[in-house]
């Protein structure tokens, strides 16, 4: 079976290689895209089936990722989870029509969070 | 995809940040190192993990905690700054990157990037306080890390403004290019020296410039950006010393 590829949106180079460190280990096929521009770009080549997304990131924030997505039919429809330091200050209820399907506290979150919300998201 | 790919702009972390205290700026832009060292100990406690990627992740943690002491002691440092007595001493700016550079290559190698020392002149002094120079130069340096992509170098570059009168102490990224609009927001802030937020650099909250542009004023100095198609140069000017002129 193919495994399940996830993009991980995120500038901090060495949280992203752990978060990717965390998804291989359970399973996922993670891949790693340091700003927005970079992802937009690897949403086109990898397809993939979920979006892990920080919010505040350089160059562009994910906010611009997501109304990129929203865009097209296709990537539209890729959940995201965003992952961020912000999480008290947004409501996944707003969001949800944008694809956000589930929001993590960064600065509260277990390793083990990451994987379940893929999971959450991918069923 | 089409080509308007990225184009958006969004103000959300404007709206976040803006206005805030910069108490509450402070514990934000302490959040995402914190956050860094709980994921890799909470992985390490796991104990899943071969012994070379043990030793990797412990380096990582290390150095993530040095910049996060780093931001707290600029912070320390610029709180007290009014009534801290420094000494402005004639400082020799090649000498100095070059120390800086020595101290920040284990962390950018551990980023699998490099930072150079570019200078015309070696045989140059400026007017300056070691130490709160040594600060900004660490913290534009330290932001470029974040900035630069993939395997970039960063540049710190001497140059001289004003027909040799003023020293400029840049420090140079190639990361993606800087929006006009996010330029002109940057330049404003840095101009006024707020605490509000950095849209370039949206991850930061800002604070680090905004203490550096204290410690810059406190040495007759200034600090600006210059904006490049592939990244960013953020500079400090400083009065060049007459004393070589005198020998």
């Amino acid at each position: 079976m193919n495994k399940k590829s996830v993009l991980i949106v995120e500038d901090d180079k060495w949280l992203a290689e752990q978060y990717a460190r965390v998804l291989k280990s359970a399973g996922y096929e993670p891949t790693i895209s340091l700003h927005a521009l970079a992802a937009i770009e690897v949403v086109d080549d990898v397809h993939p089936d979920a979006i892990i997304l920080d919010v505040l990131l350089a160059g562009s924030t994910a906010f611009a990722l997501i109304h990129e997505l929203q865009t097209y039919e296709d990537t539209g429809k890729i959940p995201i989870i965003l992952c961020t330091h912000l999480a008290g200050e947004l409501s996944l209820e707003n969001l949800k029509p944008y694809g956000v399907r589930r929001i993590i506290d960064k600065s509260v979150m277990v390793p083990d969070d990451l994987v379940l919300a893929v999971k959450s998201v991918l069923l | 995809m089409s080509a308007t790919k990225g184009e958006h702009k969004h103000n959300f972390e404007g709206a976040i940040f803006g206005g805030l205290p910069s108490l509450v700026v402070a514990a934000h832009e302490l959040k995402a190192p914190l956050a860094l060292v709980r994921q890799l100990s909470l992985t390490l406690e796991d104990g899943d993990i071969s012994v070379d990627e043990q030793k990797h992740m412990l380096r990582q943690i290390s150095l993530t905690s040095e910049r996060a002491l780093r931001l707290t002691s600029d912070l320390t440092r610029s709180v007290r700054l009014p009534e801290a007595l420094f000494t402005l001493e004639p400082i020799n700016p090649q000498q100095l990157c070059e120390d800086i550079i020595r101290d920040l290559t284990p962390l950018f190698s551990a980023h699998d990037r490099q930072v150079k020392l570019t200078s015309r002149r070696r045989s140059l002094l400026l007017v300056g306080n070691r130490d709160l120079l040594r600060r900004i130069i660490m913290n534009f340096s330290d932001n470029a890390l974040n900035y630069a992509e993939g395997d970039a170098r960063v540049e710190i570059k001497i140059d001289t403004r004003n027909s040799g009168q003023v020293i400029r102490l840049g420090v140079r990224d190639y990361g993606p290019a800087v929006s006009k609009d996010i330029f002109k927001s940057l330049r404003s802030k840095l101009l006024v020296s707020s605490t509000t937020t950095i849209h370039a650099r949206p991850q930061s909250s800002g604070l680090g410039l905004y203490i550096v542009g204290q410690f810059a004023t406190a040495m007759n100095g200034n600090i600006g950006v210059t904006r490049h198609r592939d990244g960013a140069t953020f500079y400090v000017d400083l009065l060049a010393s007459n004393q070589l002129s005198l020998l």
